[in-house]
């Protein structure tokens, strides 16, 4: 994606008067299928054909429904309907949406649909009868595909600029992104034995409750014998984010975050600063207004940040009996804390004591300062790493060391 | 058949569907892939295979998703009970009997899937709440979407005789695989616009006074505006209506007591029902009116 998001090439609106004949239809769609992948489309061969397939099946009187079609057929989830509209309307009728046009003395391809499609049907004619003018034509979008993979390197390249650029300046579609990265690392995270089973010379366990249940099909004889396998669940995830003045700038961000974790996984997310209060529910709703909500949730809260005291209320209070081997706990804060330097590695210890893996992340460059996390550091082992988030390149770097 | 002509038989089927709606059922027709239409509960995802089957003609199979669906019940499944006595009665008569005569389609259960590609005539395939269904059977499903086709290892591959029009479910609640994903066609059924509310209330309530129906529409468009935890949906909707319509009332009461009684139609949880005091009850039917008048009597 780039900074300004206007589509690569220079339009021309398909409903301009005396728009250029379309000359290179599957060009067009290549370049437009480029152009989704550059939004994070997941769009492939498979796809792209079928859009070609599309283009040839509708008659010219119904060019105009070429997009719901395309829609139904590039969409793989709701964040992509949502953005349809926004990229169709930007690649197709650039002139509809303002300040996107620019202008240039060279020619360029048409994008006129009803031109495509008249185009699409004119090559399939002048090509061979039966289908092979249709294979040809497909064979020709996948060929283009090449010049659609050249024009999503250059996305690529250009949406690492977003990925080096700090959370901070962040605007909103480009979260999108977040929420995609989220759903990988969500994914990545590694399923864990529910139980560990020693070897057995006598090999599988019989499950002899499940057999005797599925005997009832067969007149009570056990025909097929049921056993017993290990069973894997992913960890449970709990985030902490702190929202105290000293986080005020990042706050938003690392809230945005949680939202994104909380959508792709089964995580329970809190806030605190001197108090500790969970959100989870607030950030599953569909609603933009999470910062308020949460500014509502915490409004009581006095000053300054007590992270040793909230992670006890957590721990003893809210999480009490879903904290052991499963759990991961994510805390993101700076680590500046109002309560005696020592009971913060005593409340992580208590954490760790029950299987819990903490990971702590901090905005700054740098090893976060603070007396409560220098007594956490001598202690060794109770944080499993403290890690750097402030940009996306950092979130991704991160999810290759969490499991 | 075109897309107008199959608009116009949902329409017949009782469901009144967007142009862009019907121009994807074409497509999934025309193309011969599956839809998967995703949206909250109660937008008519389940009504739509419903009155696609009728627009059609053709038999609706359903298959209903949930936590622990096998293959036994999605599929196919042995029957046991027939293959001992067939064992029995050979042993009384002597006669030989080999494996495979117990594993023919003789003695096949066909669940939905099974019955769907095997079929004599086309059907249209519900796969409702795919995303209640585990992983393990999104991964066998896969067979299933792509090649319409299903591997019985007693009996080798069983390969569709008509291609079903298949239609998957899914209310969000789980994120399904890319895999799923990109052997379908995808189209989100958001809530529906104002007018198009309307014209479902108007097709399934006739006998309810218009009035009744455009005031009662633009309340709960109205509502699902509000920050609530579980929107009301169209079934929601055509619930609240038939309520009223029973309730002798030809429009939206003035009172608000009155309407928060109903409410139970269309808020499904506590905290809902809460939020919704007789002050923005009010409100939601006034619209700013009733804010400016009822801060001219305090004034």
């Amino acid at each position: 994606m780039n900074d300004t998001g206007a589509p690569p090439p220079v339009p021309v609106d398909l409903a301009a008067p005396g728009a250029l004949p379309c000359a290179d239809p599957l060009g067009a769609i290549a370049g437009f299928a480029a152009w989704l992948r550059d939004h994070g489309f997941g769009l492939g061969i498979a796809e792209q054909q079928a859009m070609v397939r599309t283009a040839l099946a509708l008659p010219l009187n119904r060019a105009r429904q070429l997009d719901p079609c395309w829609r139904a057929i590039a969409c793989q989830d709701r964040r992509d309907w949502r953005q349809w509209r926004d990229l169709f309307d930007r690649y197709w009728h650039p002139a509809r949406t303002r300040g996107s046009t620019r202008v240039s003395g060279t020619t360029r391809p048409s994008r006129n649909l009803q031109q495509l499609v008249q185009a699409l049907h004119r090559q399939m004619d002048e090509d061979a009868p039966g289908r092979a003018g249709g294979d040809s034509a497909l064979t020709a979008g996948a060929v283009t595909e090449g010049d659609g993979g050249q024009r999503a390197q250059g996305g690529a390249s250009r949406s690492e600029a977003l990925h080096d650029r700090a959370f901070a300046q962040w605007l909103p579609q480009d979260l999108s992104q977040l929420e995609q990265l989220a759903a990988a690392i969500a994914r990545r995270l590694r399923r864990q034995l529910t139980r560990r089973w020693r070897d057995d010379a006598r090999g599988r366990r019989l499950d002899l409750r499940r057999t005797l249940r599925a005997s009832l099909h067969t007149g009570g004889v056990p025909l097929q014998p049921a056993w017993r396998s290990v069973r894997r669940e992913r960890p449970r995830l709990f985030l902490l984010v702190d929202v105290s003045r000293s986080m005020e700038t990042h706050a938003q961000l690392f809230l945005r975050i949680a939202r994104a974790f909380a959508g792709a996984l089964d995580t329970r997310v809190f806030v605190f600063h001197t108090r500790l209060a969970e959100v989870t529910p607030l950030l599953r709703s569909d609603s933009a207004a999470v910062q308020e909500k949460v500014n509502a949730v915490t409004a009581g809260f006095g000053g300054g940040t007590c992270i040793a005291a909230s992670i006890a209320d957590f721990r003893t209070v809210h999480a009490r009996a879903q904290l052991g081997r499963k759990a991961r706990v994510w805390v993101l804060s700076d680590g500046f804390d109002a309560d005696p330097p020592q009971r913060l590695a005593e409340e992580l210890l208590e954490l760790r004591r029950r299987g819990v893996r903490i990971h702590w992340f901090h905005p700054g460059a740098g090893v976060p300062g603070g007396a409560a996390l220098q007594a956490v550091r001598v202690q060794g082992d109770l944080v499993e790493e403290f890690l750097r988030l402030d940009r996306l390149a950092d979130l991704a770097r991160i999810g290759e060391h969490l499991h | 058949m075109d897309e107008a002509t199959l608009r116009q038989g949902l329409h017949a089927a009782g469901y009144v569907a967007d142009q862009d709606l019907a121009t994807v059922l074409w497509l999934a027709v025309e193309l011969e892939r599956p839809l998967l239409v995703e949206g909250d509960a109660g937008v008519g995802k389940t009504a739509l295979a419903a009155a696609l089957a009728g627009a059609l003609g053709r038999e609706l199979v359903r298959l209903q998703c949930h936590e622990g669906l096998d293959l036994a019940q999605a599929a196919y499944e042995w029957n046991y009970s027939r293959q001992l006595i067939e064992i029995r009665l050979h042993e009384t008569q002597s006669g030989t009997l080999r494996a495979a005569d117990l594993f023919s389609r003789d003695f096949l259960l066909e669940r939905p899937l099974l019955r769907a590609i095997s079929g004599e005539q086309p059907c249209v395939l519900l796969i409702d709440e795919i995303d209640r269904a585990d992983e393990g059977f999104e991964a066998f499903l896969l067979e299933v979407l792509g090649d319409y086709q299903i591997t019985v290892p007693e009996l080798g591959t069983l390969r569709a005789r008509h291609r079903p029009l298949v239609i998957l479910t899914s209310n969000g609640t789980r994120e399904l695989s890319d895999a799923l994903r990109r052997r379908c066609l995808y189209h989100y059924q958001d809530y529906p616009t104002l007018a198009r509310e309307i014209d479902i209330v108007r097709l399934s309530l006739p006998q309810a006074a218009h009035a009744l129906v455009e005031q009662a529409v633009a309340f709960v468009q109205a509502l699902r505006r509000e920050d609530l935890q579980k929107k009301p949906g169209v079934a929601e909707t055509l619930d609240w209506i038939r309520a009223l319509h029973r309730l002798g009332l030809a429009a939206v009461p003035d009172d608000a007591q009155l309407i928060r009684h109903t409410l139970a139609c269309l808020l499904k949880t506590r905290e809902d029902q809460s939020q919704l005091d007789p002050n923005r009850i009010r409100q939601l039917i006034e619209g700013r009116r009733a804010g400016v008048a009822e801060r001219e009597a305090q004034a």
